[in-house]
Formats: structure tokens, sequence, C-alpha cells
């Protein structure tokens, strides 16, 4: 019998379907719906030098939708096997995991190369602040996730039985 | 010319009925209630993935740049409809036919919650050939 779902793990398995599905997934349908994830700056069609950051930006965020679809589908698959107490939950979330470290790395490369993370731009824009806020929140939060996951009791356990399937040779007999 | 939201209506119950023909010839899973599929195709086919995502998403935007979107919230919508049924509601259990030569259920589940995805892509597709093909004697 593979170990039982603690009290954390039930918090990792609601963090994975809601941070790493959930969100992910209200992100893009908010930045191709609304104006609510764009900083301020896209708006600014008066200064040449704000234009073209704001074309490499664009450029740049449209890119992510098909890296973000494999976060989204393998911290939901870790979330889903999490709560099976299947051993693939450490699989897939370690997927997740370094796939979202990854993808926030590059995030925050991209905007300390251009100077997106000056505190007065921060300040006076919610879009830029929100950003910020989820560069760090991806950073740890992989940082975290990996971390228990490396350690999980899972790691070591086997896949959960079918259903469908008879008891195997070295399951515990049933009452 | 149908509207493209009822389109999209349209196509995922079409989609959502051959996907419940494919699954009952090949014997892929059954129901525990004959009412269940029906709530399938018209609930979460036609309303959640063919109108709520495809069209929210997909209507009105090209579909070059959403896509991924479209398959992503598919997919994880897909995933929490499997994750419901095989941990809480119980509404459909897998045959003991593999599918793709996956055999145990609860990977049946994650296999098809992800295959979810390709609800509202195809959703969106359809819709766009139906919405554009004028009706008969226009």
């Amino acid at each position: 019998m593979n170990p039982a779902l603690s009290r954390t793990d039930k918090i990792h398995a609601a963090i994975l379907a809601a941070g790493g599905g959930g969100l992910v997934c209200a992100y893009w349908i908010a930045f191709f719906h609304s104006d609510l994830t764009l900083p301020k700056f896209v708006h600014d069609m008066t200064n040449p030098a704000l234009v073209r950051l704001t074309t490499v930006y664009l450029g740049f965020e449209s890119a992510f939708p098909l890296a973000d679809l494999l976060i989204a589908v393998t911290a939901s698959l870790a979330a889903f096997y999490l709560v099976g107490r299947d051993a693939k939950a450490v699989l897939f979330g370690l997927i997740a995991s370094g796939a979202l470290g990854f993808l926030g790395f590059i995030d925050i490369s991209f905007n300390l190369l251009h100077g997106l993370y000056a505190p007065a731009l921060l300040l006076k824009d919610g879009g830029l602040l929100m950003e910020a806020m989820i560069n760090v929140t991806c950073v740890s939060g992989a940082i975290w996730s990996i971390w228990r996951l490396w350690g999980h009791p899972l790691r070591r356990a086997e896949d959960r039985p079918s259903r469908l399937m008879g008891p195997r040779e070295n399951d515990p007999p049933t009452a | 010319m149908l509207s493209l939201a009822f389109a999209c209506f349209i196509a995922a119950l079409a989609i959502g009925t051959c996907v419940e023909v494919v699954a009952r010839l090949l014997n892929l899973w059954t129901y525990r209630s004959p009412l269940y599929p029906l709530i399938n195709v018209v609930l979460i086919f036609g309303l959640i993935q063919g109108f709520g995502v495809g069209w929210v998403i997909g209507g009105r935007e090209a579909l070059r740049g959403v896509f991924p979107v479209l398959f992503m919230v598919g997919a994880v919508l897909g995933l929490l409809t499997e994750g419901l049924n095989e941990y809480w509601l119980h509404a459909w259990s897998w045959s003991d036919r593999p599918i793709l030569g996956i055999r145990r259920s609860i990977d049946k589940s994650a296999f098809i919650g992800v295959a979810w995805g390709f609800a509202p892509l195809l959703t969106v597709f359809l819709a766009r050939l139906i919405a554009a093909t004028p009706a008969v004697g226009a």
C-alpha cells in the first residue's frame, strides 16, 4: 500500500492544480482577452524607445503559451496522481516544477536585461509589479515543489494497482 | 449563418456523440446510469468544453495564437473531470480493454484527461466550418 496522503500533500496537490493548472490557464485567457496582464508601457505610443520595447516584449510573451501548456498539463497530472497516492505524482511534479523554474528564470532574465525591475517602473506600473510577483512565485514555488517531491515517500513507492487488476504477489491481504 | 457561439455548442455536441459512439463500439468505458452519457455530451462536451472553452477562448481570436491555450484549458478541465470521477463520483468505469497499451484505470483517466485538450481545439475548427457554411436555400 502506498503512503497515505498527508495534510501537506493535500496542500501540495491543491497548489499544483490551482496554481500550476488553474492560474496558468487564467493568465493566458486574461492575456488574450484583456489588458489585465499587460504593463502600462505597452500603451505608450509616443516614445519610440518604448514602442520598440513593446514590440520585443509582446513578441517574447506570445512565445510562452505553448511552453506553459507543458507546465499546466504536467502540474495537473502531478496533482491528479498525488491525490491517488500514485508514484507518477513525483515524476510529473518534478517535470512541472523544473519547467516552471526554467520559465521563471527566462522571464527574470528578460526583465533584468531590459530594466523592467527598476523600482521606479515597478511602483507606477501594476502590470509589471504583478509580473515580478509571478516571477518570484514561480521560482520559489518550483524550488519548494522540487525539494518536497525529492524526499517524498512516493518517490520510492510502486505504482498504485488498478481497480480492475487482481492483487499482486506482494500486496498485503485485504480483510 | 449560425453564430459562432451556437456553432461551437453544436460542434462540441457532434464531437461528444462521436466519442461516445466509438467508446461504446470499442467497449472502452461503461456508465453507471444510462443518463450519464447524455450529461457528458451535453454538459461537459457541449456547454463546458465547446461553448465555455471553445467559444470564450477561441471564438474571437485568430487561432494561431490561442491554440495552445485552448488545449491547455481543455486538458486541465479534462483532468479535473476525470479526477472527480476516478476518486469520488465513479459515474463511469473503465473496461479491462487497454487504451494504447494503458491498462491501469488511473493511467487511463490521466491519459483521457489530457486528451480532453483536443475537444475545444476540434470544436473551434469544426465550428468555424459550420458558421461559415451558408444555410440551405439562403
